[in-house]
């Protein structure tokens, strides 16, 4: 690796050295209590998917270029050189942890591993060595912010198509629109996904609940944060934040993607309107009555999948919880609590990645299927699309003979007057 | 030999409180000036008094004691014992009032909390040599648990000769000498301290001191200061 290359990568390197990071690079003992927290450490059992193992692959060069004690005696602390060996094993240690946080429950000083993986990440991007497509992805994302002309009336159309199944759904007095797009002054704005899966549900039960709602012209998932861009992934936020606002709808609604949800929900800074979880606002529907769930329609056990960055990361816990208690007497829950829920294995863009990842996705996650396994039930609910896709493969590999579903859709099925 | 015994426990001394000092505060005030993260590093559920919570993390523990008991319970013991021990070195300068609340001879534990430190500090060492925690240790790790173990060793020993084998030439009056001199910045060292049987364990536990002081401000044992605000960005 030539000078000027390694210079700039240490310059983004330095940009990503606020305090909380520099106590994360300082801190760790090495005590080797998080060695049991990773589910691909549990799943595989070799040591370099141990959240300390994979952290200290960043700590390398941080005490190689940030500590004086990287000139005197680098040694000490093993400091390691950037090169591009050293690039290749950023990319082993990001591109194999899903950011799921759950090691930070068991470190004593509360190190966040996801964290140190945005160094990985960002230098990833630096070097032009991260995973290409998500960085497309990403591009295509912010591409559709800049010129939304274009994209206005193939969206209008697409969406017209969808009409007739929300009212299949639940039907409307004649003159309502089953799905608004771009009505200002509504209440709600719903940032969905692209796919029929992620808008249909959703609509059915907000005309239910007589909402005032509209439909965003953007897709909430967020390419710039499984990437770790931090400009993408706030140009790719900023749209759907300045859609809100011209809109001046009091309240963002984020469909069931984990990292969307966390992202708009602690990034957006603050701003005249509020975000929530589409699970809490059909919560919400429930407890106040807008809407009433037929508890008969679903047969079998049923447990939830708690997507790590809506419970253990953004605190969604008790309101999944409340919607399954409307929905069956026959809920049960996983061991461990959602604190400690292992993460599924598809997250920080692992199931983006789609084909090129699944084999390991499969392999890191045996714990995951053991553990959806041990509830003995059939019907395994979730609310995050990135948790649907990956234990929708994991049910397929492991042969978990459960039905993968979201929570929002079994909401709308279950729909009564 | 004499220089570099006068070395070791005089100017040796205040270049380790100097390099200890000044490097902590130098090192802190570089990580706290940074800019704060512009988001919430919280984990969930949400919970009261977070600061309580925070103390409580920092303090005793919890996740260890949840996923390691046997770590966890060698960690509070030489937590615990070190904290006596700063409390039974600030007594070697001077009585206090506040510390005899429990009446005692000085350094609590009638010598029993050195050699507790001693052991937890073996089996630190030695949890170190097995895998999965050997692959993730590196130099630094070993090293401070080293010259901790040397530095309580040598000390304790001094502590054990007194009490357990009534070896009486070096009392608790000569170290307060040697040690407030120092203080007043008029460095003296009495005979009993140099000259005597057991001079040689004076001069290790202080060299070996000497150099964890210095090597402190540099290492993870910054851990000390950091895990309050560490554990407080957990509670959110």
């Amino acid at each position: 690796m030539d000078q000027k290359t390694r210079d700039d990568l240490l310059n983004l390197f330095q940009s990503k050295l606020n305090e909380a990071m520099r106590f994360y690079l300082e801190t760790c003992t090495r005590c080797g209590v998080c060695t049991e927290a990773c589910h691909v450490y549990a799943s595989m059992g070799q040591v370099r998917y141990i959240a300390a193992y994979r952290a200290e692959i960043v700590r390398r060069l941080y005490k190689k270029y940030f500590k004086a004690r990287g000139k005197f005696w680098p040694s000490v602390g093993e400091a390691k050189e950037l090169t591009e060996m050293a690039v290749e094993e950023l990319f082993d240690a990001a591109y194999s942890c899903t950011g799921c946080r759950r090691c930070m429950v068991y470190c004593p000083f509360g190190i966040d591993t996801q964290m140190i993986m945005s160094i990985a990440k960002l230098l990833l991007i630096g070097a032009k060595a991260e995973p290409e497509i998500l960085s497309m992805l990403a591009d295509t994302s912010v591409e559709k912010g800049k010129s939304m002309a274009l994209f206005k009336e193939g969206f209008l159309e697409g969406i017209k198509r969808l009409e007739e199944e929300v009212v299949a759904k639940w039907k409307l007095k004649a003159g309502e629109t089953p799905i608004p797009v771009d009505k200002e002054g509504a209440d709600l704005l719903y940032v969905a996904l692209a796919g029929a899966h992620s808008i249909i549900p959703a609509a059915a039960i907000f005309n239910a609940a007589s909402e005032d709602w509209t439909l965003s012209f953007f897709e909430a998932v967020n390419f710039g944060a499984f990437v770790g861009d931090p400009s993408k992934t706030k140009l790719i936020l900023d749209r759907i934040v300045n859609e809100a606002k011209r809109l001046k709808v009091k309240e963002v609604c984020i469909c069931e993607c984990g990292t969307a949800y966390r992202v708009m929900k602690q990034l957006a800074g603050k701003q005249p309107f509020n975000v929530v979880s589409i699970t809490e606002v059909h919560a919400r529907y429930l407890r106040e009555n807008r809407i009433k769930l037929d508890r008969t329609k679903l047969n079998g056990v049923v447990t939830y999948h708690d997507p790590c960055q809506i419970a253990r990361n953004a605190g969604v816990m008790d309101e999944p919880r409340y919607i399954l208690g409307q929905l069956t007497d026959n809920f049960r829950e996983m061991t461990p609590d959602p604190k400690y829920n292992w993460c599924c294995g598809g997250g920080g863009g692992l199931v983006a990645l789609g084909e090129e990842t699944l084999d390991f996705r499969m392999k890191s996650a045996r714990i995951k299927a053991d553990q959806v396994k041990d509830t003995g039930a059939t019907i395994l609910a979730t609310a995050c699309e990135n948790c649907h896709t990956q234990l929708s493969n994991l049910n397929d590999h492991y042969k978990m003979n459960v039905q993968v579903k979201f929570l929002s859709s079994m909401v709308a099925d279950a729909l009564v007057r | 030999m004499d220089t570099l015994i006068y070395f070791i426990l005089v100017p040796m001394v205040y270049i380790a409180f100097a390099v200890f000092f000044i490097g902590t505060a130098v090192r802190l005030i570089k990580i706290f000036k940074a800019p704060k993260h512009p988001t919430t590093l919280q984990i969930f559920p949400d919970s009261n008094s977070k600061w309580l919570w925070a103390l409580h993390d920092t303090f005793l523990f919890p996740t260890v004691r949840r996923h390691n008991p046997v770590l966890w319970i060698f960690l509070m013991l030489f937590h615990i014992g070190l904290l006596l021990l700063i409390i039974g070195h600030l007594e070697l300068f001077a009585e206090f009032k506040l510390f005899q609340l429990i009446p005692h001879e000085i350094f609590l534990g009638q010598g029993y909390v050195g050699l507790i430190l001693a052991i937890a500090l073996l089996y630190f060492l030695f949890r170190r040599f097995k895998s999965p925690v050997r692959d993730l240790s590196v130099p630094e790790d070993y090293y401070l648990l080293i010259l901790l173990f040397l530095i309580v060793i040598f000390g304790s020993e001094m502590d054990w000769a007194r009490r357990w084998y009534a070896y009486e030439e070096m009392a608790v009056s000569d170290y307060r000498e040697y040690l407030m001199s120092l203080l007043q910045l008029k460095p003296y060292l009495p005979e009993t301290v140099t000259d005597t049987g057991h001079s040689f364990m004076l001069v290790l536990h202080v060299f070996f001191a000497n150099l964890f002081l210095m090597f402190f401000p540099f290492s993870q044992s910054i851990h000390s200061f950091l895990s309050l605000p560490m554990n407080k960005l957990r509670r959110g």
